[in-house]
């Protein structure tokens, strides 16, 4: 790239204007107010906007059914609803989690939002592509809504042959439709990140000037292009079998459900990184500025982003440890799962360091990403439990999977997003909630999170087994507690929708850089001008030059 | 008539948000070339199901691809290899600024491509002829005695059927861009587009080179 | 329709390469069906594998030009591919191992 220079397009403002001299109608939320400036906008902010505010929309649906699965987990004998009321509860709660919250969560929104501000580019590589994007998401999301409406689906997220060909007389097909349509935005969102992250970067903005937040949206995305159209053809493959009996995965005619699950996990594990990645890059945009610490090992936490990227390709086979798959394939995914824990590792001990001796501030954001470190370590640690063949014929399809992937995709992708959602408010929305009310949410979310998630821990090594909710008595009390906690932890969730919304009207004004921050998105104005950049930006000499600095190299004095 | 006497400026119109138009087209293949991505791992995941079946079920893939037809496959594999060529052909003469050249070579090519949609309509046909419709719950098939053999002819259906579907979307993408390409000016303001398309249209064909083989010879 | 001479050298200089390149694919296709309907020795689709193999190269290489682009659109021209091989080995460590 020769230049920089920002051509056409309406004229640039004075630079030296000050902030509040701007006024309204100088930003991007306040550019226009028609519905059509929002609905058909190309502006990557206001499509974040558009993905904030239909993940939410999920999310309240996700956890309205997760909360009326605790409520009949309540009772031992299963009397709360009929057996496929609670299928179709459990089914409902993990397809809108997984697919309509928590893989979209934070690329489609934080992503979309702040990839270009921290990179010094107008906009993604292609606008158009980006509000495709939506559409298409919201389509899939109407499919997925109809099965709910219509009757519901009773086969829990995997959608696993052959109870989802060949046994269940619900509305399988429309939501699978729903779930392969969704999969297009993912790979339509990371394509365009990919493009942006390599052609659009500012003059000087070198890969390791990027913040850690970029390169983890650079992995992400580029999980997107390289599973998604697995599952896409599998999922194509699945209702072709509902349609027709084409008998791939049906045993009746010599087909193998297993090859079913291979296709569905090739895409299914990494999808685990596709959420984590992208909440690790915002904590560790987090963890410098409120420690004002220079980010300990940049390059190996940039390294490690594209490692985890890579190795998750090659462990999908521990889900399937005790299906029939051969007892060598078996070992040989048991084995490369343990090399998992390494880049992960390499994460937290760098975040840890950076706290280490940081002039730390546990204002909101902060507190959000202590909770996430915290629970990604047990849950990364119990997941080395159950790549342990032994253990995990123990432990298998039991609560303490379960707990497990809940301590990553609650305890880390959640928290991140609501970490980064305190942290880039001030930013996105140009208001400040109240400081108080954002502790008080993340501490209840924490201690909701930790009684409902931690005895379950507990109930699935006793042996009580998921997707039921008929349990020995003896299980009751632990089972009581995790859904006292659930009741928390939606306290918790409620607080921020209430005050967050509270501050777009009523907060005060947020300056351009509240928590002293550093990085090219708390150089331009809040909330920023609809061209991202008033003047040309300059990519910094070094990423997170805050006032400390830890010594890497050498011994460490003091 | 002469090709040469309407030579046209041949460039790309800067869109606003890009800094320069080196920029923008690098970041076109680029994009380009992430999609293809997308479409390869798509078409080997179908591909994987054959090598699968073949493996738990030899004889019976075998019986399913010696009833294919091959000499329709071979035929249309030499007829992609012809609309390739003809999109090469566009893209060299919109380098050339060529513009009637490069529009004929472009109708070439969606001619091509429906020649091809064409001869697989009659090949699904003959086969719904020859009973070698398994998905038909309603119609006997030709090799009941060999259940397995069902799978492997269904995947034929849904690998060559995927297949098409990009076809006719690269056909109706290309017979829009003829349309746009041929007005005056074209070539000054988006020559890029040929080039971006003729990748599409070139993977297709890959892919078909893949599937071809794999369906119809290795099996046999 | 390219009228003058000069047209038809400068046609031919730019259509060279691509002619040459459907002719190279058309005989490999050649070779390929010819050893399908022959069958001439055992464990023959291993050739015939090969032979695919270099035809996907050649449209990838010549057709598509990625030999003239820059470093990273190689990358991603390979990358797919190598996926591939991921999804295809590791599953096949489980089906060639089964018991």
């Amino acid at each position: 790239m020769t230049s920089g220079t920002i051509t056409g397009g309406p004229a640039l403002r004075d630079p030296h204007t000050p902030d509040s001299r701007l006024g309204h109608g100088a930003d991007y939320l306040h550019a226009e107010h028609t519905l059509r400036s929002w609905f058909f906008t190309t502006d990557h902010k206001r499509i974040a906007l558009l993905y904030l505010a239909s993940i939410t929309a999920f999310f309240v649906i996700g956890a309205v059914t997760a909360g009326l699965v605790r409520l009949a987990l309540v009772v031992p004998d299963g009397q709360v609803f009929t057996n496929d009321t609670y299928n179709k509860l459990f089914t409902i709660h993990g397809v809108v989690m997984v697919w309509f919250f928590l893989i979209p969560s934070i690329p489609a929104t934080f992503g979309n939002f702040l990839i270009p501000l921290m990179i010094g580019a107008r906009d993604l590589a292609f606008p158009k592509l980006n509000l495709a994007s939506w559409y298409v998401f919201m389509t899939g999301a109407l499919f997925t809504l109809a099965s709910v409406v219509l009757g519901g689906v009773d086969t829990g997220w995997t959608f696993y042959t052959p109870l989802s060909t060949a046994f269940s007389n619900t509305w399988v097909v429309p939501a699978l439709i729903g779930v392969t349509i969704v999969g297009f935005s993912s790979i339509l969102t990371g394509l365009n990140f990919v493009v942006t992250i390599h052609t659009m970067r500012a003059p000087g903005m070198t890969w390791f000037r990027l913040p850690i937040f970029v390169w983890t949206h650079y992995a992400t995305s580029l999980i997107f292009l390289l599973a998604t159209p697995v599952i896409t053809v599998a999922l194509i493959l699945l209702i072709a079998e509902r349609a027709f009996h084409i008998g791939v995965f049906d045993p009746a005619y010599g087909g193998d459900p297993v090859l079913f699950q291979h296709l569905f996990w090739f895409y299914s594990h990494p999808a685990v990184y596709i959420m984590v990645l992208p909440g690790m890059g915002v904590i560790s945009e987090i963890v410098p500025a409120f420690a004002q610490k220079k980010l300990f090992g940049y390059k190996f936490v940039a390294y490690a982003a594209i490692g985890l990227a890579s190795v998750t390709f090659f462990v999908w086979g521990h889900h399937m440890f005790v299906n029939g798959q051969s007892d060598f394939a078996s070992v040989a995914f048991s084995v490369l799962s343990f090399a998992v824990a390494v880049p992960s590792a390499v994460k937290v001990y760098n975040w840890t360091a950076t706290i280490h001796k940081g002039s730390l501030k546990l204002d909101t954001p902060m507190l959000y990403a202590m909770g996430y470190i915290g629970l990604f370590v047990l849950g990364g640690l119990t997941g080395l439990y159950l790549a342990t063949l032994a253990i995990n014929q123990h432990v298998h399809a039991t609560y303490f999977v379960v707990a497990h992937f809940h301590y990553i995709m609650v305890g880390g992708t959640v928290l991140a997003f609501l970490g980064g959602l305190h942290f880039w408010w001030p930013k996105i929305t140009g208001r400040m909630y109240i400081e108080a009310w954002g502790r008080i949410s993340a501490f209840l979310i924490f201690i909701g999170f930790n009684v409902t998630f931690f005895p379950q821990f507990i109930l699935g090594y006793l042996g009580m087994p998921r997707r039921y909710h008929v349990y020995p008595p003896e299980f009751q009390f632990l089972n009581i507690l995790s859904s006292a906690g659930s009741t928390i932890l939606a306290v918790g969730y409620l607080f921020p929708m209430v005050y967050l919304v509270y501050s777009i009207w009523f907060g005060k004004r947020a300056p351009a850089n509240p928590w002293d921050a550093r990085g090219l998105e708390w150089t331009v104005p809040s909330p920023p001008p609809s061209h991202n950049f008033l003047t040309e930006p300059v990519a910094p000499k070094v990423p997170y030059d805050y006032p400390l600095q830890a010594q890497e190299t050498g011994r460490q004095h003091s | 008539m002469s090709a040469g006497a309407t030579d046209a400026p041949v460039g790309v119109k800067l869109v606003s948000h890009f800094a320069t138009v080196e920029q923008q087209k690098r970041a076109a293949v680029l994009g380009m070339w992430a999609w293809l991505l997308t479409e390869l791992l798509l078409f080997a995941g179908l591909f994987l199901t054959a090598l699968i079946l073949r493996l738990l079920h030899p004889e019976a893939v075998q019986a399913a691809a010696r009833h294919l037809k091959v000499w329709i496959g071979a035929t249309n594999t030499v007829v992609l290899i012809g609309s390739s060529l003809t999109m090469s052909g566009a893209i060299q003469l919109s380098r050339l600024g060529w513009q009637r050249g490069m529009v004929r070579f472009m109708l070439a090519t969606a001619a091509l491509g429906t020649l091809f949609l064409m001869l697989k309509g009659y090949e699904y046909y003959a086969d719904y002829h020859e009973h070698m419709m398994p998905f038909l719950s309603d119609r006997p098939y030709a090799l009941k005695d060999s259940p397995p053999s069902r799978l492997f002819v269904n995947l034929y259906y849904v690998a060559t059927g995927l297949h098409g579907l990009h076809l006719m979307t690269g056909i109706t993408l290309l017979l829009v861009m003829t349309w746009q390409a041929s007005r005056p000016g074209f070539l000054a303001q988006h020559q890029n587009r040929i080039e971006i398309f003729g990748l599409y249209w070139h993977f297709i064909d890959l892919i078909w080179i893949i599937a071809f083989p794999t369906l119809y010879v290795l099996n046999r | 329709m390219f009228g003058t001479h000069d047209e038809r050298r400068i046609l031919w200089r730019h259509m060279r390469e691509p002619v040459l390149t459907a002719c190279a694919l058309l005989a490999m296709l050649g070779i390929n069906v010819a050893l399908g309907a022959t069958l001439p020795f055992p464990h023959v689709w291993i050739v015939e594998l090969l032979v695919a193999g270099a035809m996907v190269v050649t449209i990838l290489l010549v057709s598509m030009e990625v030999r003239h682009e820059p470093p990273l659109v190689k990358l991603f021209a390979g990358i797919g591919f190598f996926w591939v091989g991921i999804l295809f080995a590791m599953t096949l460590v489980d089906y060639l191992s089964r018991g």
